[in-house]
């Protein structure tokens, strides 16, 4: 019985906690009480533990200028009030406002939140006094004269919680006289110190990506300090978590926070306030839609018109411009300066132009082709081939040798080499153009990236224009020349300096072949790059030993010639092609599904990590955990590897894995014990999780042997 | 692979310390025993093949009065426990915390307040509403006769301590009690629910 009377006790004193509040919680359901009460109504209203105000900044309302009004809302020592988002729970103050037509009430300046603790939970609010200021506009100041008077009301409601919490209800009226004097209200300082509690008015930009426990967000904050971000809805982030920060060179900072249960990941923008707790700034974080983007990397999108019809123009730029690339100059240049003087049929005029768009033609449908057998490819992908790069070294130093008179082949010969110098026949006009864009394909010029890259994932009708757009473009300043005599006026003079000339355009040829060579070292390993380089010595001396020798040894080294071209192709296949990333760093791998099935089937212990340069929770990870000495370490060790897969360009080899765990996007972590068991990570690590994991997998492989 | 060089480190704190379990609808929901107004033992098991409904409560937060005094959970009890769903109202309070209840006074309660959960739980440690990551009071939670979390969140869609507004409100048990029992899936699973902290020991 005397715990009825407890709980009688406590209700009715809830109960008077209600009514307290004026009685005005009745006034909110009744229209016509709420217009009797205007007369004699307060600006002033009183609940349990909390007294609230209508208070403006000046004692007038000005029209010509921006009113601040506010609620000031003042609970006793250690009560408080809550910010916009309140936190896990609590229900920040809300106002409805009724004014006069004309006039308008602007948002709420939200002061910066403290964090409330309440057991394991967290609470945003306000200890203590605290002002909600907004602005009040008129629409036709001049409707106002001086004298005149408004009457604001305003609905308001509030919770008030030390730990147990108390709601209240009032609704406070205010009639302001209408003045231009700006005489300042006693509450004028208030508005003043308010104000520099309140976050600046820049709002910055952001992005975040999700994972399955956390948010990532990465932003510029404009000085360093101790920020804290604070999300302006309550079901975004858990908030009695601690927050991850990464900063990087560039003065990004990252911010892994804990997701909240009830985040509903639409990939819309998020906004948060940046808080230090003495100054704060809004930011948006949109969705890094880079990454939605590139999920499905091997979609074959369908362009609109316009944004063809620019892809065509961009190719056709590129096609300009690709003339200028120093792969192609030399030898267009020296076709042009030869062919000046002499007079061309109409078909020989336009053979090099059919012979560019053949070319280009041809490698469209080599594309679409082997898109057709399902293989995804880029463009330069010929160049991911070694053997494609080896013999355009050859085909550069041929061009170089040409260029300073060591390769004169004979009349029985005539092949190329000598009328891309001197012949005027269609034929040879033609495969100008064909070589011209053999030597073009390892140079991919400005504007031309985004057009290809297109290109290569487009419907065949679509990559076939915009290659022939890039034709088009590539073949016009050659073709001009030949068919306008006007322009062949421009060019200089023959004479003794081309030869000069053409002994010079030799460097560039060369650097090229250094180039060429660089790339190949990359994608081999030193021994192979060995075995070229002396292969390349050999092509370069049988070549001149050709020009110096007559009958049966020119034959001979003709065949020495073509030998040492073979050469590096017979000893490669026999050595086991290197990875590029073998040798980067440590014992890491580049990601390779036949390497993976080896390592797995010899009972190794693999961690492949797919990321990309621009997945921002990938970065983080490897500042955090992969560059941390202890991981280091472990995967030092001569049983563990390490396979990474970059996956910043698109690449079908990837996301077939990434589909086999049922992901669209990196990053992704898996740990096999050899072919026995594997584990996925979670997609934000620490150094301890992969530590762990990776002993795990340790003791899987023990127990197995 | 470019690994771009970030300078300086700014670790405030690794992610290790999650006390906090999440919970997750679609997925399992997580198992429990506690002692009911009786002082008999209920656990979530007993009640495979049926409806379960979880209520967050604390019969002094003015969020719960909301819902009581209108005789808004009232009703949503009757309704449904006539339905054979098993309702259970939890009280994670503390001893000496707003909301804390011995056996008895929780039988008061009920009778007074003319509610019909068919068992009061009490979970004075917090361990289950942790489990749970019970928040507020109320906080509801759905669970199907699988035993599968359906709902998790808050009560209805305003956030507001007045009465007046449960009219106005789409109430989400339910709704989510209705699709399910018409075989449909639950429309807004998770919802940011609202009203008091659930007063935690710790």
């Amino acid at each position: 019985m005397r715990l009825f009377n407890r709980w009688i006790l406590t209700v009715f004193v809830a109960c008077c906690a209600l009514f307290n509040v004026a009685a005005n919680s009745s006034e909110l359901n009744d229209g016509l009480a709420n217009k009797l009460s205007v007369e004699n109504a307060s600006s002033v209203a009183t609940g349990p533990h909390i007294q609230v105000a209508l208070i403006s900044e000046y004692q007038d309302l000005n029209p010509d200028q921006q009113n601040w009004i506010g609620i000031l809302l003042e609970p006793e020592t250690h009560w408080h009030t809550y910010w916009q988002n309140p936190g896990d729970s609590g229900e920040a103050p809300q106002m409805s406002w009724t004014l006069p037509d004309g006039v308008n009430a602007g948002e709420i300046k939200w002061p910066l939140p403290q964090k409330i603790n309440v057991a394991h939970l967290v609470n945003y609010g306000y200890d203590g006094q605290n002002l909600l200021m907004l602005p009040l506009n008129f629409d036709n100041p001049k409707q106002y004269k001086n004298g005149d008077t408004l009457h604001v009301s305003v609905d308001l409601s509030w919770l008030v919680c030390q730990e147990d919490c108390i709601p209240g209800w009032a609704t406070l009226n205010k009639t302001f006289d209408i003045n231009r004097n700006n005489t300042p209200s006693d509450s004028f300082d208030l508005f003043a110190k308010t104000r520099k509690l309140h976050p600046q008015n820049k709002t910055l930009s952001a992005q975040y990506e999700t994972t399955d426990q956390h948010i990532v967000v990465s932003v510029k904050p404009p000085v360093q300090s101790d920020w804290q971000l604070f999300a302006l809805k309550s079901s975004v982030i858990q908030h009695n978590q601690n927050q991850q920060q990464l900063t990087s060179e560039s003065g990004n900072t990252h911010f892994t926070l804990a997701k909240s249960d009830y985040f509903i990941d639409e990939n819309k923008p998020l906004k948060f306030l940046l808080s230090d707790g003495t100054k704060g700034y809004y930011l948006t974080a949109a969705f890094n839609s880079v990454s939605a983007n590139n999920n499905s990397p091997n979609q074959l999108e369908s362009q609109t018109l316009a944004a063809l019809l620019l892809l065509a123009l961009m190719a056709f730029a590129g096609g300009l411009i690709l003339n200028l690339m120093p792969c192609v100059l030399p030898v267009l240049s020296i076709k042009a300066l030869s062919l000046q003087q002499t007079n061309l049929s109409i078909g020989n005029k336009l053979a090099y132009l059919i012979g560019v768009l053949v070319s280009f033609n041809l490698f469209a449908l080599v594309v679409i082709l082997l898109r057709q057998g399902g293989e995804s490819i880029g463009w330069g992908f010929q160049m991911q081939a070694p053997w494609f790069v080896a013999l355009m070294a050859f085909l550069f130093l041929a061009i170089a040798l040409m260029l300073l008179d060591q390769i004169r082949f004979g009349s029985s010969l005539s092949g190329i080499g000598q009328n891309l110098v001197s012949g005027h026949g269609f034929s040879s006009q033609f495969f100008t153009g064909v070589l011209a864009v053999l030597v073009a394909s390892p140079c991919t010029a400005p504007f031309m990236a985004a057009s290809l890259g297109v290109a290569m994932v487009s419907p065949p009708a679509q990559t076939l224009l915009l290659f022939n757009s890039l034709a088009l473009g590539f073949a016009l300043p050659l073709t001009l020349i030949f068919c306008l005599p006007v322009l062949a006026k421009i060019l200089p003079k023959p004479g003794a300096w081309m030869e000069s000339f053409r002994q010079f355009l030799f460097f560039p040829m060369l650097a090229t072949v250094i180039w060429l060579i660089w790339v190949y070292l990359n994608q081999t390993n030193s021994a192979a790059l060995f075995i070229l380089l002396i292969s390349l010595l050999c092509f370069a001396l049988f070549c001149w030993l050709v020009n110096h020798s007559k009958g049966m040894f020119k034959a001979l080294f003709l065949l020495a010639v073509i030998a040492s071209v073979i050469l590096p192709f017979y000893l490669n296949y026999s050595a086991e092609a290197h990875t590029p990333q073998a040798q980067q760093q440590n014992n890491q791998l580049a990601y390779n599904p036949q390497k993976l099935a080896e390592l797995k089937a010899n009972n190794q212990l693999v961690l492949v990590n797919m990321t990309a340069d621009w997945c921002i929770t990938c970065k983080v990870n490897e500042q955090v955990a992969f560059n941390s000495n202890e991981v280091k370490a472990i995967l030092n060790e001569p049983n563990v590897h390490y396979m990474v897969g970059d996956w910043t360009n698109k690449n079908q080899q990837i996301l077939t894995f990434l589909q086999q765990y049922k992901r669209a996007g990196v990053p992704l972590y898996v740990v096999y014990a050899g072919d026995g068991s594997e584990q996925v990570l979670p997609q934000l690590l620490s150094p301890s999780i992969v530590i762990e994991a990776i002993n795990q997998a340790k003791k899987e492989l023990n127990h197995e042997n | 692979m470019k690994i771009k060089q970030l300078i300086s480190i700014t670790l405030l704190a690794l992610c290790s310390g999650f006390v906090q379990a999440n919970i997750k609808v679609d997925s399992p929901a997580p198992a429990f025993t506690l002692n009911n107004e009786k002082g008999e033992q209920v656990s979530l098991a007993d009640y495979k093949g049926k409806y379960v409904v979880l209520e967050w409560t604390n019969d002094q937060c003015p969020y719960v009065k909301k819902h009581y005094q209108s005789g808004n959970m009232q009703n949503l009890q009757q309704k449904y426990t006539d339905k054979e769903v098993v309702w259970l109202s939890v009280i994670s309070s503390a001893p000496g915390k707003q909301g804390y209840v011995e056996a008895d006074e929780a039988i008061e309660l009920t009778q007074s307040r003319n509610a019909a959960p068919t068992h009061v739980l009490f979970d004075p440690s917090g361990e289950v509403g942790k489990s749970y990551g019970a928040k507020t009071t109320p906080h509801m939670y759905i669970i199907d006769k699988q035993g599968v979390l359906r709902y998790a969140g808050g009560i209805d869609s305003i956030k507001s301590a007045n009465p007046a507004d449960i009219e106005k409100a789409d109430n989400y048990v339910d709704l989510g009690l209705t699709a399910l029992m018409n075989g449909k899936e639950v429309k807004n699973k998770l919802t940011p629910p609202y009203g008091c902290s659930v007063k935690y020991k710790s």
